[in-house]
């Protein structure tokens, strides 16, 4: 077979692709094999993906959602970078800057929010379905680590609810400020070194320049970076673990199966086509009826998802106007005031183990706002290895063997969501119980 | 794919995807979604009135000035940016008539501005809201206007004055902040009810129980910034009706007992007018964030105490009087006279007869005369002194020296003035 000479394009750069927007037209085995090589998704997914692995109802793609807000968040905050001032005096009014004569403003600034919230509840949701189908447990592949990846995840959802929080202060409003007081004052019923932390988080002892700066840089740089880190790792982990843990367990069924082996292996790229290569024979984890190309079927479906993802939130971002309340102000708090939402179930429990005998307030803050949010991420990141179930009990939704960790795991869930709906409808004025549907007090103006 | 026809292919065939049929068109939907989507939020954020009113008003000037009148008319987002004031006032995006002649007499928001305001109220300086109220921020008729919520400086005009049922005067509202500038003012032109307010003040006492610009008695709060007391710390429990700040006022005012029980202000049986321009200027008692230039009645000197006030006085009509009209003492104390120099640059001419004749060994006439060093640039360019004048100069500084003579002689000089 003659080969025409390579043109000065493909010559171009070794290990990297000539036509970065290409489609695949190889005209020969050693092009075929580059392409696959210089693919970046290839390195990120695995050549071939077992089809149960793609099912929306296994994973319901809340990872991929994850991502795909990640990246939306980082892309609508950059708009957001030239145009906020952050700085006590001109926050408030560059962000009113946003909201009314910057074009498109009001709405990148609502993509940005919604993002935000979605993205809580995006997180949040894949670790419950990575509990309940125990994806944390190691399968039948070498070194694997997924209990590694666990605790990444536990790391990455904390640091998701820390960039949120610190967003939150960015517009220096009634809202932002009375929020972050809320949130640090709790830091401060730790004993001892409280008011010491809590000066470290707000660089004073009151929310001023110093805390905004801190929490601006925050927000902007060091958070995202984190977690940019961590997704990276993540998402390799993910891979050299050999994907998802339902993998894992269709493997050890497919092996109980008997398949007949199939050559799935080659020493060179596209020799098995050609027929020209040694194969090596397997019968678990390429076997062909069960798996996909990833290229297309996984990258398609990840398409779906995060395309899908960025119409919604584009869509809502229409409909969904950002609140901005008054500019801040320290000499009045707003009755009730409120953590953001996802501290609201924290804030329902600091305010319910508060106890007053007579005179006396035992102030349930370090309880609620210290000890059991404490208690509970220890708990989360080290359940993996508490949990004695057996590995058929992986990568499968509420297995038998794991009822009775599933039950604890939903009902603390069930709880903190709960804690969460009350705190966030039902709580008024002075934390008093409203139905949502009952009118609060009318709130006094000005004029 | 397979190039040999004679060879088997024998790589595992993986046509039995299900995934191109379902999920092709899942993504073209999405597809179409995000198109839409696109289009929606292009749209949405276009959509102006500003873009209306601009429109409309360039067709009203066509119409009566002509077509080149029209196209001065300035489009896209207007806004007047006052740094002083912290201020991007957005209502010229509108109200783009404010500044035209001719239209006195249109509707809103195609109405020329008043002309009398405008005269010591330049709207480069002063903006709009910082009179007018509403959210300058804002390009859209509700929130600009309001009351929207979170944004608690609504337009202090007709409508919110009428649902207030002001007495007479519906638009007062707005003098709430004419006194934000004009607190210090007896009375303000154009702000008839906050000064009947000013003026009850004087009348009824207010001061003896309530200090105000820190002058008056403790028995009452102090009322210096009142107006910036949060709506949320009044009690409105037996307040019936709009609960707001005003409407507290108003009532508390006409009567103090019906609000607060135990309270010990009498009740003034104030008429409602009475009671509504007395609010106005309670809450116009803020900490307003205007330059102290802006704010009349201000004194913007440092003051001076009693005593310096006093000598200077003395200085300007005692025995020394000349040597301060003529400008000699900014760098001469002539001490026998009373004279202070600010400066004291020069010599004391309490003893300058004595003291030019030994410094430069002529007589203080001829010195005069044709004086030589900084006298000569002084007296040729800062201090010119006809020759009539140089007599009386002489004859005044030998008066001094007479006196210095009979005061050294008294011995109530310690030595020669000269320092």
């Amino acid at each position: 077979m003659v080969q025409p000479l390579p043109t000065r394009e493909e010559r171009a750069v070794p290990g990297l692709h000539p036509r970065r927007f290409w489609s695949l037209r190889p005209r020969s085995d050693r092009q075929s094999g580059d392409a696959i090589v210089s693919n970046f998704l290839l390195h990120w997914f695995p050549a071939k993906t077992y089809k149960p692995s793609m099912d929306w109802s296994y994973s319901f793609w809340l990872g991929t959602v994850s991502a795909a807000l990640f990246l939306l968040l980082v892309l609508s905050g950059g708009p957001l970078l030239f145009l906020y001032v952050p700085s006590v005096e001109r926050a408030y009014g560059s962000v009113k800057d946003i909201e009314f004569a910057v074009t498109f403003g009001s709405w990148i600034r609502s993509v940005h929010r919604v993002a935000a919230h979605l993205m809580v509840v995006a997180v949040f949701l894949h670790l419950v379905r990575v509990f309940l189908t125990g994806a944390y447990k190691n399968g039948v592949g070498q070194g694997q680590r997924r209990v590694w990846n666990w605790t990444i995840g536990v790391a990455m959802l904390l640091v998701t609810l820390l960039l949120s929080f610190t967003g939150y202060l960015l517009p220096w409003d009634q809202l932002a400020y009375w929020a972050v007081t809320v949130g640090t004052n709790i830091a401060s019923s730790i004993p001892f070194v409280g008011p010491t932390v809590r000066e470290l988080l707000i660089g004073g002892r009151t929310i001023d320049q110093p805390t905004l700066i801190r929490f601006y840089v925050l927000h902007v740089l060091l958070l995202p970076g984190a977690l940019g880190a961590l997704f990276v790792y993540h998402m390799w982990r993910v891979r050299k673990d050999g994907g998802l843990a339902r993998a894992d367990s269709v493997a050890i069924v497919s092996e109980r199966l008997r398949t007949v082996p199939v050559r799935s292996k080659t020493y060179t790229l596209l020799g098995v086509a050609r027929g020209t290569a040694p194969t090596v024979r397997t019968a678990t984890l390429e076997a062909p009826d069960l798996t996909v190309n990833s290229v297309p079927d996984l990258t398609r479906r990840i398409s779906i998802v995060a395309l899908g993802t960025v119409a919604i939130i584009s869509l809502a971002a229409v409909y969904v106007r950002s609140p901005l309340e008054e500019a801040a102000n320290a000499l009045v708090t707003p009755n009730p005031a409120k953590a953001p939402w996802y501290f609201l179930w924290l804030q329902e429990i600091v305010t319910d183990t508060t106890v007053h005998l007579g005179s006396f307030t035992i102030n349930g803050a370090f309880l609620g706002g210290v000890l059991l949010p404490g208690l509970l991420v220890g708990l989360l990141t080290a359940w993996p290895w508490l949990d004695r179930s057996p590995m058929t009990a992986a990568g499968t939704w509420l297995p038998r063997s794991r009822r009775a960790q599933n039950a604890v795991f939903l009902a603390i869930a069930a709880l903190v969501i709960l804690l969460t709906l009350l705190g966030t409808f039902c709580r008024g004025p002075y934390w008093h119980f409203y139905w949502p549907w009952q009118p609060w007090p009318e709130i006094p103006t000005r004029l | 794919m397979a190039g040999n026809p004679h060879q088997v292919v024998t790589m595992e065939q993986r046509m039995n995807s299900p995934y191109p049929k379902r999920d092709r068109p899942v993504l073209a939907v999405i597809g179409i979604v995000l198109v839409a989507g696109a289009v929606l939020f292009t749209v949405n954020d276009r959509e102006h009135e500003w873009r209306y009113y601009q429109y409309t008003f360039k067709r009203v000037v066509a119409e009566r000035l002509g077509g080149d009148k029209a196209r001065t008319v300035p489009t896209g987002l207007q806004q007047i940016w006052v740094p002083a004031l912290g201020r991007a006032d957005r209502c010229i995006s509108c109200h783009q008539a404010v500044t035209w002649t001719g239209f006195e007499t249109a509707d809103e928001p195609f109405r020329t501005h008043q002309s009398e305001p405008l005269r010591n109220h330049p709207i480069e300086k002063f903006g709009c809201t910082s009179c007018h109220g509403g959210q300058g921020w804002a390009v859209d008729a509700e929130p600009a206007h309001g009351p929207v919520e979170h944004w608690e400086e609504p337009l202090l005009g007709r409508e919110l004055g009428t649902a207030y049922s002001l007495v007479d005067n519906k638009a007062a509202l707005m003098q709430m902040n004419c006194n934000v500038c004009h607190r210090y003012d007896r009375e303000t032109q154009g702000a008839d009810m906050i000064n009947l307010a000013k003026r009850l003040v004087h009348e009824k006492g207010c001061r003896a129980c309530h200090v105000i610009n820190s002058r008056g008695g403790t028995i009452g709060p102090d009322l210096t910034y009142v107006g910036d007391k949060a709506p949320e710390q009044y009690e409105y429990g037996r307040l019936s009706g709009q609960k707001t700040a005003f409407a507290w006022h108003v009532a508390h005012l006409k009567d103090p007992r019906a609000l607060v029980t135990d309270t010990v202000m009498p009740n003034f049986h104030l008429t409602t007018k009475e009671a509504q321009s007395l609010a106005l200027l309670v809450l116009s008692w803020r900490k307003a964030p205007v330059p102290a230039a802006m704010v009349a009645g201000t004194p913007h000197t440092d003051p001076q105490t009693a005593e310096e006030r006093l000598a200077e006085e003395a200085m300007k009509t005692g025995p020394g009087a000349w040597f301060v009209r003529t400008g000699c003492f900014v760098c001469h104390s002539i001490a026998v006279l009373g004279v202070k120099s600010p400066a004291q640059i020069g010599p004391d001419l309490s003893s300058a007869v004595e003291d030019v004749q030994s410094r430069f060994g002529r007589t203080i006439d001829d010195f005069l005369a044709a004086p030589t060093g900084t006298m000569a640039v002084v007296l040729s360019r800062q201090i010119v002194l006809t020759p009539a004048e140089k007599a009386v100069a002489v004859e005044k500084l030998r008066e001094a020296f007479a006196e210095y003579q009979k005061q050294r002689a008294a011995g109530t000089i310690a030595g020669a003035g000269n320092h």
